[in-house]
């Protein structure tokens, strides 16, 4: 503060008008008594300028400035303190001097330019001030907006259980890596992976201890993956972005260090979890590649490592992709299909190898695709059951079946009975008994005249209701038969629980009868399987029969009956039946 | 990109300022063109408003004097503007070098103004924070460091009250900040009134201020009375900032012209 107290502890009358004069011209940050004080130590320096010898301007100058320097700086204030020097200065004090008048105007005049420049360069020094705070606050706040942006974009770009990039961020760095200017040349990869059975850990420990699982995957997969990009595509998925490989056994090393990561037991929350994972690996050509159908790519190649049994890689195999495509067209062209009637039944004889005679036909579908022509149960009929369309397909084909099969006992000859094949899923499916009852009534077909073919693995699964379901049909009279009998499981302990009337005796057996020095052992297994089936009272069918030697010497271990094209190849059933007629 | 709604404001100079607007009414030249056009018209609006200005720091001046007398080393000014000529700190220290003062801004420009003049000053913070927000001025770190809660402290609410709308709660925000202070803690207060003035001029005053990011609310002396709730009011009470001790009789002349209302209130307990 300018004033200095005690200068003058007694103001002058002049100081006292000079401080009323000035007050209330600007902001004054002192008392009015501060305020004469400082006025009156002014005056002194003022009437000592007006008389000493020679004129000293600087004096007045120093009046000038100190008055802005104690705030007393606004025009008024400055009016008002050459109006009250002028008029009362000489006066209240007394002065005399020799041409007072005219030292006067000098004082003024040192003490205005001594004013106009202090408050000059008080204001060029305010604004530059108040500029710089300006630009300082708008440095700071853009510094604010950009850490702001920068953390909104890592929220937006990052999984906030693991930390990890998300989807969006692997999407754009997928992107740039494929479509940044000359790398055209370059090679890039990715690994899809999943855990394997991470469900059974959500569903059985809580998805508190799941989500503590994913949290330490990810951190071995980011710790193991150096500068890979490691993303969380959501649930149990991640993602592994391999830029600038050599090839696809960089890839495959990338992949085995990540199952190894995730391979280790981990301890979360006092558990020792032990899980796998399976990866799907696409590694191509950046050139001509895009994200979407790398991404695609990657994901059924996933599935195929799952469903090749998990904890393993696969990798990417175009053939194969175009295959699945293929197959997955025709699957799901298999509903309109059906209801355009592009299936219909061509049926096998199943002929008495004691007399030659049709005892029986299977019925085999087949589908006249407008655009692939004539398909065999082989191209659709996996496809059919991997989605679950086959209960409806195999509905069609035993309904169709009972249906033709009641009109052939026209004629009067002992008709043919149908033999149709029942897909795992038809048979582990409620409703079946009332399904092929409601058919027999609507057809008007005997029970008897129809066979069910069932496949040894049906009866692999340990449910009752299959096997009661079975046993209501069977003692209605309708027949069963185990298809493929001695591929696959052949527990022969179903066959004294279950209600079976036949076996159908798989074609590679019978393909060994051709010639006579390799099919011994063949011949063996055959001759064992008839001796067994009769003493369960079982008939035993062999299927595949190609030649005629192979039907004597099936005749001759007492095979009852026989299926191949030595006997007839499957048509359409007028031309079979025209054979009884 | 979406700017999420915690993004930060930007700064606009071209907008006047309620800060840089009062500075120019104290003669300061801390102000930008379209602060002096803004307070040009509030001039002709009510021509006392630079009279205003200095009776309103002369009151801050006059309380600040007193409390520093009545022991008070704690200052806590929310609304401190541009802090140039006759601040807290320049008072309060200047009667004992170890007071503290935290000033509270909303405005960035004041802010970092403020920053400058008191670098180097160890005993003397400014924050950016909102009078509206009185939690997040209670909690800042820098008030935590400065000042100690469990002494008595200056709390200024100093001619800034009338930027704040009734539908802001003010009684509800000066609570808050009471029940944050210790026994022998004060509260400064004071804004502009519209006791006296015609209708006309309040229109033109309200209009002048919704250039700004502050519209006016004036307030009347009974609705300033009862924000000293809880507070024992000092004499004189709550009166024209002139009226409010002055330094000589004289002082408090025509007081009302002063268009700002103040008074002191001492938490008691």
């Amino acid at each position: 503060m300018a004033e200095s107290p005690g200068a003058n502890p007694c103001p002058g009358t002049f100081a006292r008008a000079w401080a009323k004069a000035v007050s209330g011209t600007s902001y004054l940050p002192m008392t009015q008594a501060q305020l004469e004080s400082l006025l009156d130590r002014l005056t002194g320096q003022l009437a000592g300028a007006l008389l000493t010898e020679p004129f000293d301007l600087r004096a007045g100058h120093r009046v000038g400035a100190e008055l802005v320097a104690a705030h007393i700086a606004s025009a008024e204030g400055l009016g008002r303190t050459v109006e009250v020097i002028q008029l009362r200065l000489v006066r209240d004090l007394g002065l005399v001097a020799e041409d007072v008048e005219d030292r006067m105007a000098r004082l003024l005049a040192a003490v205005t330019t001594g004013y106009a420049r202090a408050l000059r360069d008080r204001t060029l020094d305010e604004q530059e001030s108040i500029r710089r705070a300006a630009m300082r606050a708008r440095t700071q706040a853009e510094r604010a907006l950009r850490a702001s942006e920068a953390r909104f974009r890592h929220q937006a770009t990052h999984d906030p259980l693991t930390g990890l990039p998300n989807r969006t961020l692997f999407t754009e760095r997928l992107a740039a890596a494929l479509n940044e200017p000359g790398r055209g040349a370059q090679r890039v990869g990715v690994c899809f992976l999943d855990l394997d059975r991470f469900k059974v850990v959500n569903d059985t420990l809580g998805h508190q201890i799941g989500d503590l699982l994913l949290a330490t995957v990810a951190e071995r997969l980011r710790k193991s993956m150096g500068e890979h990009l490691v993303a969380r595509l959501g649930g149990d998925e991640f993602v592994i972005l391999v830029e600038r490989t050599a090839g696809t056994d960089d890839m495959v090393a990338v992949a085995e260090t990540a199952l190894a990561a995730v391979r280790t037991p981990a301890l979360v929350d006092g558990h020792e979890l032990q899980i796998s994972a399976s990866i799907g690996i696409v590694e191509r050509q950046v050139a001509g590649a895009n994200p979407t159908d790398l991404m695609r790519a990657a994901d059924s190649t996933l599935h195929w490592a799952k469903s090749a049994g998990g904890a393993r890689w696969a990798l990417y195999d175009a053939e194969r992709n175009q295959r699945e495509l293929a197959r997955y067209a025709l699957s799901a062209a298999i509903p309109a299909a059906l209801e355009r009637g592009e299936f219909y039944l061509d049926y096998q004889p199943l002929t008495s190898l004691r007399d030659g005679s049709l005892v029986g036909v299977e019925a085999l579908v087949r589908w006249r695709h407008p655009e692939l022509g004539v398909l065999r149960p082989d191209s659709f009929i996996g496809l059919a059951e991997e989605t679950g369309l086959i209960v409806q397909l195999g509905g069609w084909v035993l309904a169709e079946a009972c249906r033709e099969a009641e009109a052939w006992s026209a004629g009067g000859v002992a008709a043919p009975f149908v033999s149709v094949n029942l897909a795992v899923r038809q048979v582990h499916r409620p409703g079946l008994v009332q399904e092929v009852r409601a058919l027999l009534r609507r057809t008007g077909l005997p029970p008897e005249r129809l066979q069910l073919e069932i496949t040894e693995s049906t009866m692999m699964s340990t449910a009752e209701e299959p096997v009661r379901a079975l046993r209501v049909l069977a003692d209605l009279g309708v027949r069963i038969a185990i298809d493929d009998f001695g591929t696959g499981y052949s527990n022969l302990a179903y066959l004294r629980d279950l209600p079976v009337t036949e076996l159908k005796v798989a074609g590679e057996f019978v393909a060994g009868l051709r010639s006579p020095s390799v099919g011994r052992t063949d011949e063996r297994i055959l001759a064992s399987l008839v001796s067994l089936a009769h003493a369960l009272d079982l008939t035993v069918t062999a299927e595949g029969v190609e030649t005629a030697g192979q039907a004597e010497r099936l005749r001759a271990i007492g095979c009852d009956a026989a299926q191949g094209w030595h006997f007839g190849r499957p048509a359409p059933a007028d031309r079979i039946l025209a054979r009884i007629r | 990109m979406q700017r999420p709604d915690w993004a930060p404001d930007t700064i606009d100079i071209e907008r006047p300022s309620v800060a840089r607007m009062y500075d120019y009414y104290l003669g300061g030249s801390h102000n930008f063109a379209a602060d002096r056009a803004a307070a040009q018209a509030m001039v002709a609006a009510v021509p006392e408003a630079p009279l205003m200005a200095q009776a309103n720091r002369a009151f801050l001046r006059r309380a600040v004097h007193h409390l520093a007398d009545a022991g008070i080393k704690q200052f806590l000014d929310i609304g401190s503007g541009i802090p140039t000529v006759g601040n807290v700190h320049e008072i309060a220290q200047q009667l004992d070098p170890q007071a503290r003062v935290v000033y509270v801004d909303v405005d960035p420009v004041a802010v970092a103004h403020s920053r400058e003049i008191l670098a180097g000053n160890e005993q003397a913070a400014v924050v950016q924070e909102d009078l509206r927000n009185p939690e997040a001025i209670l909690a800042h770190p820098d008030v935590r460091k400065l000042l100690d809660l469990s002494q008595p402290v200056a709390v200024m609410v100093v001619a800034v009250l009338h930027f704040v709308s009734d539908d802001d709660r003010p009684a509800e925000l000066l609570r808050t900040l009471r029940d944050a202070l210790a026994p022998g803690s004060y509260l400064v207060l004071s804004q502009a009134s519209d006791d006296g003035r015609s209708e006309d001029e309040r229109a033109e005053a309200e209009r002048v201020y919704r250039r700004t990011d502050n519209p006016l609310s004036v307030r009347s002396r009974a609705e300033l009375t009862t924000l000293f709730d809880g507070f024992e009011l000092l004499d004189p009470g709550v009166v024209w900032v002139p009226q409010w001790r002055p330094d000589t009789p004289e002082s408090a002349e025509d007081a009302e012209r002063a268009v700002f209302m103040g008074g002191v209130g001492r938490l008691g307990g």
